[in-house]
């Protein structure tokens, strides 16, 4: 169950700065798209549009129909951040059902159980654990069950694995593969990493400076599922060598 | 593994604040006998302790009435900040309106409007209560309004991402991160508030609590009684920190601030 993701027109200006002009994004049902652009061309700030986070200047964003704050009145839009934002007075099983504690009134049908996922993602044996307990790519974990315990259609992530070293990084990644082959939903991803974008996405998008625009819509045709040996494959490298090239064209305005 | 660090903490929970008791109690004792000081100027610990002695069922039942004063109004003003509190957040407007009101409460020399409190409120308990909680209040609600204020901005992207409620907020992370900074306040707080009782009682002509015997005392020029009452204040002053202490343990044990090293 996943929703397609639609933009038309979506501008963004804080103040006099432009960060997003007229954008439209067709993001089909079930992908994982990611979005990657050099720092400060407005990712963030487009995620967080499509959350309903933050307004669009101008433009609409329809997410399965309906409206992101249809979508995250009735919590069928997961967020994973950034900084786990875990809640240190609670324990891991807590802060992993949190989101089904906030607005009971719309409990998704559903949706998977948090001590199962805690299980998926081998923390089974910290239910009891404060977040200060953790390590951080363990913290990281328990941020992305907390999302996933929502079944939600869309997950939105933005650089999530970004604080972690590169070991933690790439079993978090594996780990995203599976989880999302058990729970399938539309995802947007947010990364700096060519490898992390081609090694889970159906589509990359490569963002140009600011204001942010499209530069490149690259399809990844790599079969699915993706082992963790995928990289070692000229496939893969290929995928990563094209990234690099079409990134390194929209920062410098080369080729397009 | 376990029990050293365990051993350690208790050592340092138990153990070190008699050695500084003991300590100041000795050189209190041994400076009032050296220095042959008068008593109503400064009376040696052991004639405070022969004099409490005398006595001890009095001085026991006007703790209690210091403690009740004292316990009440430091509730009634954490529980006023509590509600204050979340309504300033909401609303800078209000948090700014709200702000020299509460620096004049907070600076305003209680000693010297207590007596106009006891004319309006009338004699006994409710002037005691009432100026308690008052002079409680401001440090209360700064705390309250920085502590919530001060919710992780991740995590409330996060509640902002399933539509919470502003009361789920309040309750379920805006509260619990108010907890280290009023904590905080109320080490401070519950000395002020035994403080206050103290001094209200003095002047509310009911005759109840440590602050009217320190009055007569004083009033009649008798330093072992009004020594007696600052040694049951410091009493109680050491039972409300270990118990705001106990509390802290067991409320805030997921704060750093209750780690050792
Ligand atoms: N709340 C805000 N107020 C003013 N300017 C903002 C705000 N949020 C973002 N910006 C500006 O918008 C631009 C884009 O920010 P954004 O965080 O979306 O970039 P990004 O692509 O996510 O960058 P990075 O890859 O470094 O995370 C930046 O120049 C930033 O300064
Ligand atoms: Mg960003």
């Amino acid at each position: 169950m996943s929703v397609a993701v639609e933009l038309r027109g979506v501008s963004k200006s804080f103040g006099d700065l432009p960060v997003v002009q007229r954008l439209d994004l067709d993001i089909e049902a079930g992908a994982f798209v990611s979005l990657v652009g050099p720092s400060g061309c407005g990712k963030s700030t487009l995620l967080r549009m499509i959350a309903g986070l933050e307004d669009p200047t101008a433009g609409t964003v329809t997410i399965g129909g309906a409206s992101p704050a249809e979508l995250r009145r009735t919590k069928r839009l997961a967020v994973v951040p950034q900084q786990p934002g875990l809640l240190p007075w609670r324990t891991v099983a807590e802060n992993a059902r949190l989101l089904l504690e906030v607005n009971r009134r719309h409990q998704p049908a559903d949706h998977p159980d948090p001590l199962e996922l805690l299980d998926e993602v081998g923390l089974i044996d910290f239910l009891g654990a404060y977040p200060h307990e953790l390590s951080g790519g363990m913290r990281q974990r328990v941020a992305l069950v907390r999302g996933f315990a929502l079944g939600a259609p869309l997950v939105l992530m933005d650089e999530p694995f970004a604080a972690l070293d590169e070991i933690t990084r790439s079993e978090m990644r594996d780990l995203l593969a599976r989880l999302l082959e058990r729970h399938p939903a539309t995802v947007v991803f947010v990364t700096h990493s060519i490898s992390e974008a081609a090694f889970l996405s159906d589509r990359v998008l490569v963002f140009s400076p600011r204001p942010a625009g499209v530069a490149a819509d690259v399809t990844v045709a790599l079969p699915r599922p993706r082992p963790p040996e995928l990289e070692d494959t000229t496939a893969f490298v290929e995928v990563c060598a094209e990234l690099r090239h079409r990134l390194h064209g929209a920062m410098y305005g080369a080729t397009s | 593994m376990t029990d050293r660090p365990g051993a350690t903490s208790r050592r340092l929970r138990v153990v070190a604040p008699i050695v500084g008791i003991v300590v100041f109690l000795a050189v209190w004792e041994a400076f009032v006998q050296l220095r042959d000081v008068r008593p109503f100027v400064l009376t040696a610990p052991s004639d405070i302790l022969g004099y409490l002695g005398k006595a001890p069922g009095d001085f026991f039942a006007a703790s209690l009435i210091t403690t009740r004063h004292a316990l009440v109004g430091f509730v009634a003003a954490l529980i006023v900040a509590l509600l204050l509190g979340s309504v300033l957040v909401a609303s800078p407007f209000a948090e700014r309106a709200t702000q020299p009101v509460l620096v004049l409460i907070q600076v305003a020399p209680f000693v010297a409007y207590i007596s106009s409190i006891v004319l309006w409120l009338g004699a006994g308990d409710p002037p005691a209560y009432f100026t308690t909680g008052l002079v409680c209040l401001p440090a209360f609600v700064f705390a309250a309004v920085s502590g919530m204020r001060s919710a992780d901005p991740a995590s409330r992207e996060l509640f902002a991402s399933v539509d919470a409620s502003r009361w789920e907020v309040m309750w379920r992370l805006r509260l619990p991160s108010s907890m280290p900074s009023l904590f905080t306040t109320a080490r401070y707080s519950i000395g002020l508030a035994l403080i206050v009782s103290y001094l209200v009682e003095g002047s509310n002509f009911s005759d109840e609590g440590l602050g009217a015997i320190g009055k007569r005392a004083a009033a009649s020029n008798v330093g072992d009684a009004l020594w007696a009452t600052v040694f049951c204040m410091v009493i109680l002053g050491t039972l409300g920190l270990g118990l705001i202490t106990l509390l802290e343990r067991w409320l805030l044990h997921w704060h750093a601030s209750q780690r050792t090293v």
